[in-house]
């Protein structure tokens, strides 16, 4: 144990855990590598990923490193509820974006990335907005992972922060830099056997060590009511509409689900993404468990740093070897979501920028890998300087995340509207981030007719969240009145009170205003697109043959 | 008692759910790998 409570790993110890974990993982790699890859093998697997396979890379990928620490956060500090407001919504990310993957996949089965179908859908301007989001999203995610590392290293062992973020840069790009995707979903499956045995071993025997469920129960009074409360309106409100209303937006703008949708075997799309749904909430709610069983027993973190909580009760209640383990746990559930980041940010740049934007009408499969590549290690450099530098993200994160919210209902309603335009989508986009910002940042005096502008606006958009998760699984119809009756009881509840939550209002200002507006100039346009259109215009670049005229007009 | 069983099976339902979802997905895994031995294709 070192002076803050925290067992502490010789040098020597965490390298060779550091070694073993990423020299194992490199030696998998070895195992599938090829003389030759293939440009569809290195974004997507060549589109036939089994369901096990996917299963647990999907899982794998969106557990990060700030999951357990997060959903712990929650348990410790809303209670009983907290873990389940952290990690349900997490897993509904992954369930609702499903039935549209299946749309998307039936659209483009040949795709591999959803720019590429919004290139074919719409042209390049639609396309680059979307891949502008997926990137930002995909560099924040891997600086974060990173950082993860970094703060773990040097917590545990007297090496540097500065080596944990290096360490687990170049160990990687070490493993996925050669096989790409097919290194990552291959890699994701071991990592994630690791990560649920580890989970399955902590968590009870933080408990029994712990004292058992009878201490738990003596310190059940040391909650607040509302932290005693499995229905706790605080929770909710506070820890679970935020991540409600982020549902669809995270899906929607991440190129490591949508990678995943056009990987796995048609027919396996849904099994993939329920078992991945059922995986991540069990690993991270019971993760987050560690945090009630802190609130519990009287844990006061470290520092009053929150991040501190499991590995101090790992570290008070468990030998050394589990702390161990738990390091393993850490790096690698960042490790999984940084390859797969590293993987979404090179198909993006092959597919999105150098095969539809660049390359013309002959992208070369040769150059293609070769960007991927670059593009791997460009992006692990920019993510080890912008870790190495501890910079401020939130500001980034608030426009991402509203970038993506911009794009849900777009996005969606081309997929299925033959009417929608390049010029809907695009406006949409821009006219909503305009007004997310003015919401977000008070540009204007948020009195009067001017905030009730912007609450039915979040009404709006409120109406279009719960409207595109029934339409997703139950059809038009349904979508529509789920849509509709929210819109009512929004417009009668929530008008003259939401103004009091406006970092919540902006969110769903983003929603709405980009429905608005694209419904809008949709209804004034003649345009009627053939669907079938998309199958043609998105295919494999590893047999590429001269199809000029099937170039949307706008993308020309 | 009954509080007892109560919070230690909220607590210990997430590790059983987890041991479920790792059994289905290496059984999964293992299929594929046998049917991709079988067909003589690869797994990825």
């Amino acid at each position: 144990m070192n002076e803050n409570g925290f067992t502490q790993f010789s040098t020597l110890t965490v390298l060779l855990l550091l070694a073993a974990f990423y020299g194992g993982t490199y030696l998998l790699t070895l195992l599938i590598r090829k003389d030759k890859e293939d440009t569809s093998g290195f974004m997507v697997a060549g589109h036939h990923v089994g369901f096990g396979m996917g299963a647990a890379s999907m899982t794998a990928t969106w557990i990060w490193a700030a999951s357990f620490y997060a959903a712990a956060t929650s348990g410790y500090t809303y209670g009983v509820s907290g873990p389940i407001h952290y990690g349900l919504w997490g897993a509904l990310m992954i369930l609702f974006i499903y039935p549209f993957g299946r749309r998307f996949r039936k659209l483009a089965p040949n795709g591999h990335t959803l720019g590429e179908l919004i290139h074919a859908r719409h042209g390049a301007s639609s396309q680059m907005i979307l891949a502008v989001s997926n990137i930002l999203g995909s560099v924040i995610s891997l600086m974060v992972n990173f950082t993860a590392a970094g703060a773990l290293v040097s917590v545990l062992s007297p090496l540097s922060f500065e080596t944990g973020v290096i360490v687990a840069g170049v160990g990687v790009l070490a493993y996925t830099l050669t096989s790409g995707f097919r290194a990552s979903v291959f890699t994701d499956f071991a990592q994630l056997v690791a990560l649920m045995a580890i989970a399955i071993i902590i968590i009870p025997a933080v408990l029994f060590s712990a004292g058992g469920p009878s201490v738990m129960v003596e310190g059940l009074s040391r909650l607040t009511d509302e932290q005693a409360n499995l229905f706790s309106v605080e929770a909710i409100l506070h820890q679970g509409a935020p991540f409600f209303v982020a549902v669809l937006a995270y899906a929607i703008g991440n190129q490591t689900i949508s990678q995943r949708l056009f990987a796995v075997r048609e027919k396996h799309i849904k099994s993939t993404f329920v078992t991945a749904t059922i995986g991540y909430g069990a690993i991270v709610i019971g993760l987050g468990m560690i945090g009630l069983m802190a609130l519990s027993v009287g844990m006061e973190p470290i520092d009053g740093k929150m991040n501190n909580l499991i590995p101090q009760m790992v570290s008070t209640y468990l030998s050394p070897v589990f702390v161990a383990l738990f390091f393993v746990l850490v790096i690698g559930s960042l490790s999984s979501t940084a390859d797969s980041d590293l993987s979404a940010l090179s198909t993006i740049m092959m597919a999105d920028v150098y095969g539809k934007n660049i390359a013309g009408d002959n992208p070369s499969p040769r150059v293609m890998m070769l960007v991927g590549r670059i593009t791997m290690i460009v992006a692990t450099v920019a993510g080890l300087i912008f870790a190495s530098f501890s910079l401020d993200i939130l500001v980034m994160l608030v426009f991402v995340g509203a970038l993506w919210g911009a794009i849900v209902f777009p996005v969606i309603v081309s997929c299925y509207w033959d009417r929608v335009t390049n010029a809907a989508f695009t406006w949409s986009v821009v006219a909503a981030m305009a007004l997310f910002c003015i919401a977000r940042f008070e540009l204007l005096e948020m009195t009067g007719l001017t905030v009730l502008f912007f609450e039915v606006l979040a009404s709006v958009g409120g109406a279009v969240v719960i409207g595109l998760m029934v339409f997703g699984f139950f059809g038009r119809a349904a979508g529509l009145v789920a849509g509709v009756v929210t819109l009512a009881a929004m417009l009668f509840f929530a008008t003259g009170f939401l103004r009091d939550y406006m970092v919540l209002v902006a969110s769903l200002t983003a929603y709405g205003a980009s429905a608005v507006v694209c419904t809008a100039m949709t209804l004034f346009s003649k345009e009627r697109f053939d669907f079938n259109l998309i199958r043609q215009r998105v295919g494999d670049y590893d047999d590429v043959e001269d199809d000029t005229h099937l170039v949307p007009e706008a993308a020309k | 008692m009954n509080n007892e069983l109560v919070y230690g099976a909220y607590i210990l339902v997430w590790p059983a759910l987890t041991l479920g979802v790792l059994g289905v997905i290496c059984w999964a895994v293992a299929r594929d790998v046998r049917k991709a031995k079988n067909s003589d294709e690869d797994l990825l």
